[in-house]
């Protein structure tokens, strides 16, 4: 059903490269405004399904339809979307001011419409002085928000990012991530953004899209994907997860580093599990406390500063854990541990 | 300290023995050249080097050559002259317009294809001379039709191929295809993104190639020999005749004013592919 708020759908996409399925009957409402970001490994097919949402691929089968036209057939260059691209593709033969306006020239755009619409981006890039500068003289920031202005000043329905932020360095790709963000809510446009990088997809997503092998694994907001992922992929490609086995269960329980923890949990009995615990939801004591939990002994520990990183063997399985007080609490490698997991954190899937 | 990439251990003789071999290399690459400029100021009627006096008299008679209607001779130097510059035009713009599309269509399609479409263009360069001329000339005499001037711009063509398309694929692999993808997502079509973006950025590649169509048409012998007619020829094979029947130092005269043309073109071919296109 399409409501008036569902910009694009994309209506079972699915692209075949030769004998190769690269996307399998993908299926995806993206609202008006939203910032959508399909994140996933490299090989998941998310560059092929923003590159088929651009034109610059056809899917094999399927359709997409922007505000309820089917655009399937449409050549790219009719479609208007903004977009851009992983290695900018700024043109090097033209100026700043040049690259931003080439879209707004092709539109019959000229004169001082051109130019206002020119001047109004670089201030909303905060660049307003390097309009006559050829982009071979920009640093890395400053040609990622040209190469961002040149895609919005057409005004497109869509805003495509393929993986925009990866030349950056970490620092300045943090920043750009803010400043994104912001650029995106100012003017209100559908954006998706492709990224294997998950800290980024968190930053910047109202919908984040996880994709593996071509198919979309989960789709939903950025803190339900990492709360209540819905597979173990999922829970292991977002944050630092351990993926424990969690035997059967039984009695509406599950064994859990060899204890017995009730879960709500909807399989049926005697099934085989697997449960996900992050590590920061792992919580250490000094060993001794008799409260039935599981020990282990610190294999590796190192003071990050706002945490410490701490990877403990617990009954032949090795756990990461991220704690903030387990330096203050004297704990060393070889100290024994109570392990304590809060049922509330622990996710479990059928085993695979 | 940086070391050095010029080696002077061992008492400098491996700088010694690259300085020589260096040396050597321009010695015979310009010994043609030297002579040519100074026999070409000789006083004598004859070319024995070294010239026993110097003048300026066959620089006159050269001058002289284009400016006086010259009846004997079957074919004057204008003609020559004139023919080889429009053969070297043609050639020039031909083989840019054919290359153009051709390295654009072969660096964006199957890998495969282009190594064996390159190979397949540089088969002129290695097949011997001659046997392209009697071939050229063959093929020319089976069709029992006059093509006029296309008789000497089709084998030219051929000849500079391989070195206009070098040159353009040279300035194409440089072009990342999402930067015409970028061109095209702005509302280009992908002809217009081509025109706009594309070429622009080929520049440097097709000029070098079209100074390099010019320099080697304008200069071929070989080939045109075979092809040449009492009404078209160019001038190097009128140059040839002047020195096969009265070897005077006016033909070397008119070499330096070739030769310093050239310079200029290669200078300029230098200039345009400095860090781009590839000569070879």
């Amino acid at each position: 059903m399409i409501t008036r708020n569902d910009h694009l759908h994309i209506d079972g996409i699915s692209k075949n490269f030769g004998d190769v399925k690269a996307l399998a009957d993908i299926d995806l409402k993206i609202q008006r405004g939203s910032f959508v970001c399909l994140l996933g490994p490299s090989g998941c097919g998310k560059t092929t399904l923003l590159r088929i949402i651009a034109g610059f691929e056809t899917a094999t089968t399927g359709r997409l339809l922007l505000d309820g036209n089917d655009i399937t057939q449409q050549p790219p260059h009719k479609r208007g979307f903004g977009m851009v691209f992983q290695s900018l593709a700024l043109f090097p033969h033209m100026t700043v001011a040049q690259n931003i306006a080439y879209g707004l020239k092709l539109r019959g755009i000229n004169g001082k419409a051109r130019r206002e619409r020119v001047d109004e981006l670089l201030n909303v890039i905060q660049l307003p002085l390097i309009a006559d500068r050829p982009v071979s003289a920009l640093s890395g920031g400053q040609r990622q928000r040209v190469a961002i202005a040149r895609a919005l000043a057409i005004q497109p329905p869509l805003f495509l990012l393929d993986e925009p932020l990866s030349a950056l360095d970490a620092k300045l790709r943090d920043s750009m991530q803010i400043e994104l963000r912001q650029l995106q809510q100012k003017f209100g446009v559908t954006t998706i953004l492709v990224t294997h990088d998950q800290h980024e997809a968190m930053m910047l997503a109202d919908e984040l899209v996880v994709m593996k092998d071509g198919a979309i694994r989960q789709s939903a907001a950025p803190a339900t994907v990492y709360r209540h992922p819905a597979d173990s992929f999922v829970a292991d490609f977002l944050g630092a997860a351990n993926l424990v086995d969690a035997g059967q269960v039984s009695g509406g329980a599950i064994q859990l580093l060899g204890r017995p923890m009730s879960i709500p949990s909807k399989h049926p009995e005697n099934t085989h599990l697997q449960a996900a615990v992050r590590a920061e939801h792992i919580t250490l004591r000094p060993a001794g406390a008799s409260d039935g939990s599981a020990v282990g002994t610190i294999l590796f520990m190192r003071d990050l500063g706002p945490l410490t990183e701490l990877v403990v063997d617990v009954a032949g399985e090795n756990l990461r854990v991220r704690s903030t007080n387990a330096a203050s609490q004297g704990m060393a490698v070889g100290s024994k541990v109570s392990v304590i997991v809060d049922p509330e954190h622990v996710s479990v899937f059928a085993a695979s | 300290m940086r070391v050095g990439l010029f080696p002077n251990e061992g008492g400098g003789s491996y700088r010694f023995v690259i300085m020589a071999l260096a040396a050597i290399g321009v010695l015979i690459s310009s010994l043609p050249v030297i002579i040519v400029t100074i026999m070409s100021f000789s006083a004598s009627d004859n070319t024995g080097f070294p010239p026993q006096a110097l003048s300026l008299r066959w620089y006159q008679e050269v001058i002289a050559l284009f400016t006086q209607a010259d009846g004997s001779s079957a074919q004057s130097v204008v003609d020559a002259t004139l023919t080889s510059l429009l053969v070297a035009v043609i050639v020039m713009s031909i083989s840019t317009l054919v290359c153009i599309p051709l390295a654009y269509a072969l660096t964006r399609g199957d890998r495969r294809i282009r190594t064996g479409m390159e190979l397949l263009f540089t088969l002129p360069l290695v097949f011997p001379l001659v046997i392209l001329g009697i071939a050229f000339l063959l093929i020319a005499e089976s069709l029992r039709l006059d093509i006029g001037i296309w008789r000497i711009v089709i084998p030219h063509i051929a000849l500079v191929l391989p070195f206009v398309l070098r040159n353009c694929l040279g300035a194409m692999s440089g072009i990342h295809p999402e930067i015409e993808e970028a061109a095209i997502s702005l509302g280009a079509s992908p002809l217009r993104a081509i025109w706009d973006v594309v070429i622009p950025l080929m520049k440097a590649g097709i000029l070098a190639g079209l100074i390099f169509a010019l320099i080697i048409s304008f200069n071929e012998f070989t080939i045109t020999f075979f092809m040449y007619t009492i009404d078209v020829s160019t001038l190097p094979i009128w140059m040839y005749s002047r020195t096969v029947s009265s070897l005077d130092p006016s033909t070397l005269a008119l070499s330096v004013f070739i030769i310093f043309a050239d310079i200029v073109l290669i200078v300029l071919v230098d200039k345009l592919i400095a860090g781009r296109a590839s000569l070879f």
